[in-house]
């Protein structure tokens, strides 16, 4: 069995906050679990769940407070793993005076890709996200359909082993998300990986095989979203998932569902079979 | 990451400084105010003695305004020359007499160009607009797209840093360059000496700008930089100035001028030699801008060269504070999460 490509192993982040710092967020709090190689993987939770910072935490974006998270097989302090991560930020703020093709030339130069490999990648993407027409005009007159797809471009730039998406069909348009959805899917038959962060239903449903659900900085489930739901792989849709992730979502409001749910209820209302993984377990 | 990728990137980072600058306008202003000051250098016409100094001998002459001067039986006696010169501004609307040789007379207008406008306004004026340059590119929604990149978080710091530095650099040579050229073609006077205020401008520049580089990391604000690092440049010339007005008005300085006029209490004394030797010297690097230009020849010297002072042990100590800036930035922006 391949090695996962992401190890989370009871990482936990906690945010000084207050006047004195004293007090503290907890961000996350003893997540673990795995991603295996070639899935599309669903990071799912409510807002301030702690799904960005988790993603951060695996990008060197943010450092972990405790735990350890292993990328492409090497610890975080390895940073040439990087150069096989694409990552699409939620709300990426590109310099305006950019041009679509130099903004992917300074992306990928600084994913230490060579002249002749920029030159050989970048109108290829830009085609393929339907931005060659205008690859050069300044960023600043894109609208944040156009944004997106250039910075879905700019998360390929590298051909990446690993694919980060946070919320990425935000803002995008009906042929953007399809856009997306061929990208990964093409992606996935080529054995990569993908996490994608989303509260799209209909995004996750269509794309992701397996999931980890957080919740209050908590992993809450963990398995197929046909565990998710109780039912077989073939009801997995926008509804389903709506269904079995709403008492979860709503736990963490009212405080009403115990952290650690074993066993979340699908849409029938019956408990879904997959047990939360204990710490440390791998896939 | 090896230093062949290194250069690589921080090349990128440095083109891409160049970038900002034009599409913020920053460029083009900063070149609009040197292309004024060299359209003024192409108005300048000196008239005058074309030399005073015999090559190896220093200048004996009068100016045309001394009583002597007047008398031409005693002028012919003495065999003393008089200097009687005019330099002339936009195109002759300015008339100033001059009391001096047409070289030193250019040499006069530079040093006005490198300490008063490069060195002090121009200064100034890149501190402000280029303080801007470092929040931008820490933002958290910009630099986290860089900080998932294989580049390590130094490199991006650096390349910021000396993209900036390469940015004044170029401005500070387009400066001085086109004036050198502007002042040598109207008056053939072609003093290379005067192109030392380049790497001279380069190094205060590099000295506070690492102070706005730290304030960027910590705050991210460009409000913060700004202000911050001309608060830090009027500081650190404030202690340099009284540091050298405490040790010039000491009865034992032998400063003609001021020695014995006043009285500090050896703390005070001692509290302004320690932030003097800490902190960064803006007048101590204006006088080596001085000295490198030749300025004695047409200015009394600012300080004595006593009570301490040491232009290299001065420049040397601002150097490693700029230094050490940089490494607590560096250190900084490396344990910051975005």
């Amino acid at each position: 069995m391949p090695r996962p490509i992401v190890e989370f192993q009871k990482v936990c982040k906690t945010y000084p906050t207050g006047l004195l710092r004293r007090r503290a967020i907890h961000a996350l709090r003893d997540v673990s679990f795995c991603v295996p190689r070639g899935c599309v993987f669903g990071l799912l939770g409510p807002n301030r769940a702690g799904k960005t910072t988790l993603v951060k935490a695996l990008l060197s974006i943010c450092r972990p407070t405790s735990g350890t998270i292993l990328r492409l097989g090497r610890a975080l302090s390895d940073r040439g793993t990087l150069a096989g991560v694409g990552y699409l930020h939620e709300s990426p703020a590109f310099p305006r005076y950019l041009t679509a093709r130099s903004l992917l030339d300074y992306y990928g130069s600084l994913a230490l890709l060579s002249g002749r490999e920029l030159a050989e990648r970048i109108p290829r993407l830009l085609d393929e996200v339907g931005l060659a027409d205008r690859a050069g005009e300044p960023v600043a007159a894109y609208s944040k359909g156009m944004l997106q797809r250039l910075a879905l471009a700019q998360a390929l730039v590298n051909d990446p082993e690993l694919l980060v998406l946070d919320e990425p069909t935000e803002g995008m348009d009906l042929s953007a998300r399809k856009l997306l959805h061929r990208v990964i899917i093409r992606r996935k038959k080529e054995g990569k990986t993908a996490i994608v962060v989303s509260h799209s239903m209909a995004d996750v449903g269509r794309l992701c095989d397996e999931a980890a659900v957080l919740r209050g900085g908590q992993v809450v489930f963990r398995g197929s979203l046909a565990e998710l739901i109780g039912q077989s792989p073939a009801d997995v849709d926008a509804d389903a998932l709506q269904d079995a992730l709403e008492p979860i979502y709503a736990g963490a409001e009212k405080g009403t569902v115990p952290i650690c749910a074993k066993h979340p209820p699908g849409r029938s209302g019956k408990w879904g079979l997959s047990p939360f993984p204990p710490p440390g377990a791998r896939t | 990451m090896n230093a062949r990728t290194a250069l690589s990137v921080l090349f990128r980072l440095v083109k891409d400084t160049f970038r900002q600058s034009m599409a913020a306008g920053i460029c083009w202003l900063l070149m609009g105010v040197s292309t004024i000051c060299i359209l003024g250098c192409l108005s300048v016409s000196v008239s005058g003695p074309r030399s005073l100094t015999p090559p190896g001998e220093n200048a004996t002459f009068l100016p045309r305004f001394d009583k002597e001067a007047q008398d031409p039986h005693k002028l012919q006696v003495s065999g003393v020359a008089v200097a009687d010169g005019t330099l002339s501004l936009a195109f002759g609307a300015v008339r100033v007499a001059v009391a001096r040789d047409i070289p030193s007379a250019v040499h006069f207008l530079q040093l006005i160009l490198a300490a008063g406008v490069a060195d002090t306004l121009g200064l100034l004026l890149t501190l402000i607009w280029t303080a801007g340059f470092l929040p931008g590119f820490l933002a958290p929604q910009a630099v986290s797209v860089l900080l998932a990149k294989p580049v390590p978080r130094w490199a991006l710091l650096a390349g910021k840093y000396l993209g900036v530095l390469a940015f004044v650099a170029a401005q500070a040579a387009y400066f001085v360059g086109g004036t050198w050229l502007a002042l040598g073609l109207r008056t053939g006077v072609w003093d290379p000496t005067y192109l030392l205020s380049i790497p001279l401008l380069l190094l205060q520049f590099a000295v506070f700008f690492s102070f706005s580089l730290l304030l960027a990391v910590c705050s991210r604000s460009t409000v913060v930089c700004v202000s911050g690092s001309i608060a830090f440049w009027a500081v650190c010339w404030a202690i340099n100035f009284g540091r050298h007005a405490v040790m010039a008005v000491d009865p034992r300085s032998g400063y003609p001028a001021v020695a014995g006029c006043g009285k500090f209490s050896p703390l005070a004394v001692r509290l302004a030699d320690i932030g003097y030797w800490i902190m960064p010297k803006p007048v101590d690097l204006g006088c080596l801008s001085f000295d490198a230009l030749g300025a004695q020849t047409n200015f009394r010297p600012i300080l004595e060269h006593s009570g301490g002072l040491s232009l290299g042990l001065s420049v040397l100590t601002s150097m490693l504070f700029t230094i050490y800036l940089l490494i607590a930035a560096e250190r900084q922006f490396a344990k910051m999460d975005y």
